[in-house]
């Protein structure tokens, strides 16, 4: 008789607080399950309190990985990015966080990553190896990566500048990205605020861009990130 | 079993005080020890895990019969996690699906009224509950019709099953008996005691190793010399079920002292063949909740039914 093959999960070991933190996750009926009733009482509350309204749903492609590229006024952007998509996919739906922020407790990080689904990117020291790790994410099929290439909430309400990593991640592959623009994000829950008040948003979700016809150069780099910065402001009307 | 009954009963205040009192005795010790300038960090790790997990404990049964029941349930459904982690059963969501609906419908069969006979717990129906479970368990590859690596599955999540489900819960059902907490603090004090003692012998006179190709560490002067404290404590504490006879005192010394040493040695077999050093990292000091209940598996079923059997009154 052939002896059995065990596959024992790798992070036996670690203790919680570093799962939290650690990525790719290990899927867990728990977690799932709270997440899933997060995401329901979450699309309530944004539609009743906030009276969301979705716009370009049908853009969002049916299958396959894509990312959602948005502008970042408040925490509001993500919450509104995770209710607009399917709820079946909820858990294939990683918004990218920082991990300097997002994961620095271990409440923080509980939130971060049984609720939210959050990928902890390291926005400070190892942008290199988060950007492979949103990579590898999206060569697998059926993932959608949630990303704020500004890289911080704006305190002004004028967008940001761009910063090179979508473009790394976009320039000469086959990835669909879709520009996506919120309003009355910063007017509902300015940085510095504790809680929300009851303002209206309106998240706009545009057409997929494809840059697979680029190479990876610097100057092709530039020019994703400049495209998509572009289809974000149209999206928001010019302003923000 | 009640936070009242809790409060008048002299064998919950007895434990309270002996609990307390060895605590505060360890506790000196290692003191004494780390100012003579011994190296105490591990069984500091370990002593600090106690300090955390005996309130737990001994708070449970305080707050009564639904709180044990339903604490024990919560404690098998995270040995069974561990062990599903540990086999990599976990990547299959129905039969540990199946495992943990099953555990907490044992809870609930613990906790509620037996419909004919009128007493707490549904005896009959819980001792019942693998035939349907394993029914269950064997009916998943037949709707995903599926049948490679079936079976290993399918052994695994019974093992899961009626190991660290069923038999553990029989600690939980015990919360329903007469003598509730003479039985549970007696089991839970005398199973602990059992392999510190284990540990002792072994570390000062164990030379000869028990099993050697599972367990490393344990030695035949641990297993005799725990297996004679085991004999002792019942008389010691015979006030938790005065109602016991000389022989069922033996008896039960028995079951403990060669009960607990066999569930550490399952679980070692188990992790060993796995090819794990620890079932997980739950409790700081000791490992998983597997690699602390380990004993308590093994002991606690084995115990139930020769109270019911032999125990008379209670």
């Amino acid at each position: 008789m052939d002896t059995w093959k065990y596959h024992p999960s790798p992070g036996i070991g670690t203790p919680v607080s570093e799962s939290l933190r650690s990525f790719p996750r290990e899927p867990g009926m728990l977690a799932y399950a709270i997440r899933s009733i997060a995401a329901l009482v979450l699309r309530l509350w944004m539609r009743t309190y906030h009276r969301l309204r979705i716009e370009g749903h049908e853009n969002l492609p049916a299958r396959g990985s894509f990312v959602l590229v948005c502008n970042h006024t408040s925490h509001l952007d993500t919450l509104c990015l995770l209710s607009s998509v399917p709820l079946r996919r909820i858990h294939h739906c990683f918004p990218a966080a920082a991990a300097d922020y997002f994961f620095s407790s271990l409440p923080r990080s509980a939130v971060s990553a049984i609720l939210i689904n959050a990928l902890p990117f390291d926005r400070k020291a190892r942008g290199a190896r988060s950007l492979a790790l949103c990579s590898a994410l999206l060569q697998k099929d059926g993932n959608i990566l949630i990303l704020f290439p500004e890289g911080t909430r704006t305190t002004t309400g004028k967008m940001g500048r761009f910063r090179s990593g979508i473009g790394r991640l976009a320039a000469g592959k086959d990835l669909d990205i879709l520009p996506c623009h919120l309003e009355g994000g910063i007017r509902a829950w300015p940085k510095g605020k504790l809680f929300p008040s009851p303002r209206r948003l309106h998240l706009r979700i545009g057409r997929a861009r494809n840059y697979r016809h680029l190479d990876q150069g610097p100057a092709s780099v530039r020019a994703v990130c400049a495209d998509l910065e572009e289809g974000v402001a149209e999206l928001g009307g010019g302003s923000s | 079993m009640s936070i009242e009954l809790a409060f008048n009963s002299p064998i919950f205040l007895r434990y309270l005080v002996i609990v307390g009192g060895l605590l505060a005795c360890a506790g000196v010790v290692l003191g004494a020890l780390h100012l003579v300038g011994r190296n105490v960090a591990s069984p500091l790790r370990t002593y600090r895990g106690w300090l955390v997990m005996i309130p737990i404990v001994l708070g449970t049964l305080f707050l009564g019969r639904e709180a044990t029941i339903l604490g024990v349930t919560l404690l098998a459904a995270i040995g069974f996690k561990e062990f599903a982690r540990a086999t990599g059963l976990h990547e299959d969501w129905w039969m540990t699906g199946i495992v943990y609906l099953a555990i907490f419908a044992l809870g609930a069969v613990s906790l509620v009224t037996d419909p004919r006979l009128g007493s707490p717990g549904w005896y009959g129906f819980f001792m019942a509950s693998p035939v349907f479970v394993i029914a269950l368990i064997l009916l998943v590859p037949i709707l995903r019709n599926h049948a490679s690596g079936e079976l290993q599955k399918v052994a695994l999540t019974i093992l899961g099953f009626i190991y660290f489900g069923w038999m553990f819960m029989h600690l939980g059902f015990l919360a329903n008996t007469g003598n509730a907490y003479g039985y549970l603090l007696f089991l839970v004090f005398a199973v602990e005691v059992n392999d510190v003692a284990a540990y002792t012998f072994g570390r000062i006179f164990g030379r000869r190793k028990l099993r050697e190709r599972i367990s490393p560490n344990k030695t035949l002067a641990g297993s005799v010399g725990a297996i004679a404290v085991s004999l002792v404590l019942p008389w010691l504490l015979w006030f938790s079920f005065p109602h016991f006879s000389p022989a069922l005192l033996v008896l039960t010394g028995l079951i403990v002292g060669i009960g607990g040493q066999l569930g550490d040695l399952v679980i070692s077999y188990i992790k060993r063949d796995i090819g794990i050093k620890d079932m997980g990292t739950t409790i700081q000091g000791h490992g998983g909740i597997l690699d602390r209940v380990d004993s308590m598996i093994f002991v606690a079923p084995i115990f139930f039914h020769t109270v019911r059997w032999f125990g008379g009154a209670g």
